[in-house]
């Protein structure tokens, strides 16, 4: 299968990721300034909001790959659902991570259900969902349908599921000293805003070199096994 | 542990994850290369074959 | 509407083979009574905890049965062919569809009906007030369910492991209907109205109007011959 993205562009992508990850790294655990409250932890957040908007852009691409192969059946646009669904799954169980790590010295416990993290919980297991039911039909263009139907339909419940879950942790917020939907938008140091910015623009470009490395991996999968067929005949 | 520990942890999760994911990417690609390799190598002898 | 009159004959057709065999309600309607006996004893319901453990205990049998009867969705056309048939006929599929999501909702709906006084007779409730209003709002998130159900359902009929892989990918999908019917139901139970539980109905009414949409038009490509 002839590769969609180049090799040397791919190369270029890869080095501006590592670039700005570094830089990112520098910023936000040594330039920018501890938060007033939570300390040195507060620094988690500068990967925690990248990767959480990462999964997202990741599921978005599983969502416009699956209507791509919903309408035009081509392979690629399988591939790319498939592959944005991989590295959203890996980047999703990242953020939850991340999130429970930074609960621990900030609210004192490892798992809280507020807002966010069930929110990414249940995308994980939406992204889970997808690739089991990828690997458990054996037939190759039902299994790229079946899991466009899923990446469709699963796009389209997000903004229901968000608007449930924080309705709902909202009416119900018990009287606790613990506020784990307070942003850490509020009185924000421009500096720390950088390292934000910087961090996210890091996280997006290192997706996007992943991204076309497993895109590549697919196609070149997909080539063997037409091989394969051919050699059959 | 102090904030430092937790930053250190999750920041080290989060990077070796990342780095093992790509290993295992490269390794993927270069298993697939070879076979790809092989596949074509083998297809050019049954041209000669049938020449 | 070409449409209807499609859905209305598919529909008529699965409902008369089930009136026939019962195969599907009996069993769900014996699952959804035992599943109220399993949640006594684990539960050990006393009198104070019942009124507020009732939506998340009727709605939480109604998942369960729910899923039973999805993965007998498309049993009847197992056999001889007959889903082949059925899709190489000039049917609009979006009308198998409706079909089948309509005779699912209306399985669960019978086996509502029954369970939900059940519960309240087994469990000394005085609030028969509720009950119909309760009704109405799991017909709602009964038909949440039945639409993506049967999306799914058509999707995973020739995966392995299908009667795990269905909950697997459909329960995460359906908790904006966990939450609003639950969050209705106590409303009603509390209040005997919705009163500051309307954006949940909201939100219900909101996806049941959204996914029958989409599912009439994604249909077509769920189940391929």
């Amino acid at each position: 299968m002839q590769a969609t993205v180049p090799k040397n562009r791919k190369g270029y992508l890869g080095a501006l990721a590592l670039i700005l990850v570094i830089v990112g790294l520098y910023w936000g655990l040594i330039h920018a300034p501890p938060d007033a409250y939570q300390g040195n932890a507060q620094r988690i957040m500068y990967l925690h909001i990248p990767s959480i908007l990462t999964a997202y852009l990741s599921f978005f691409l599983v969502f416009v790959g699956s209507c791509l192969y919903l309408w035009k059946r081509e392979k690629r646009d399988d591939i790319l659902a498939h592959s944005a669904a991989e590295i959203g799954v890996l980047f999703t169980a990242l953020t939850i991570v991340e999130g429970s790590i930074w609960g621990k010295p900030t609210w004192g416990v490892w798992w809280t259900w507020d807002a966010r993290l069930t929110l990414t919980a249940i995308l994980l297991l939406i992204f889970v969902g997808y690739l089991m039911l990828r690997s458990l039909i054996e037939e190759e263009s039902r299994a790229a349908s079946a899991a466009a139907i899923l990446g469709i339909i699963g796009f389209l419940d997000i903004p229901l599921i968000h608007m449930s879950v924080y309705w709902w942790r909202t009416l119900h917020q018990p009287p606790s000293i613990l506020r784990p939907d307070k942003a850490p938008w509020d009185n924000i140091h421009p500096a720390m805003l950088t390292a934000l910015a910087i961090n996210f623009v890091a996280f997006i470009l290192l997706y996007f070199y992943l991204l076309s490395l497993r895109f590549r991996l697919g196609e070149m999968t997909e080539e063997i096994k037409t091989r394969r067929m051919d050699r059959g005949r | 542990m102090s904030s430092w520990g937790y930053v250190f942890l999750a920041y080290g999760i989060v990077w070796s994850t990342l780095l093992l994911y790509l290993f295992s990417l490269k390794r993927r690609f270069r298993r697939a290369q070879r076979e790809v390799a092989q596949l074509s190598s083998a297809e050019e002898l049954q041209k000669h074959a049938q020449k | 509407m070409k449409l209807l009159r499609q859905t209305y004959l598919l529909l008529r057709k699965d409902l008369v083979l089930e009136l026939r065999r019962r195969e599907s309600l009996l069993t769900m309607f014996f699952f959804g009574t035992l599943l109220l006996f399993v949640f006594h004893f684990a539960f050990d319901l006393v009198p104070e905890k019942v009124t507020e453990m009732t939506p998340a205990l009727l709605w939480l049998a109604f998942l369960f049965t729910g899923t039973l009867g999805l993965t007998q969705l498309f049993e009847a056309e197992r056999t001889n062919h007959c889903l082949d048939a059925l899709l190489l006929s000039p049917m609009d599929r979006g009308a198998l569809f409706l079909a089948k999501t309509c005779f699912n909702i209306i399985l669960m709906v019978a086996v509502e009906i029954v369970v939900v006084p059940l519960f309240w007779i087994l469990f000394n409730l005085r609030s028969w007030e509720a009950v119909p209003l309760l009704l109405g709002v799991a017909f709602l998130g009964t038909i949440g369910f039945c639409v993506l159900g049967t999306l799914l359902s058509g999707v995973t009929l020739k995966a392995r492991a299908r009667e795990l892989l269905l909950p697997l990918v459909l329960f995460p999908l359906m908790v904006p209907v966990i939450l609003a019917t639950i969050r209705c139901m106590e409303a009603i139970l509390r209040n005997g109205n919705m009163g500051d539980a309307l954006p949940w109905l909201r939100l219900l009414l909101g996806f049941d109007v959204i996914f029958v949409t989409v599912g009439i038009l994604i249909f077509d490509w769920t189940i391929d011959v």
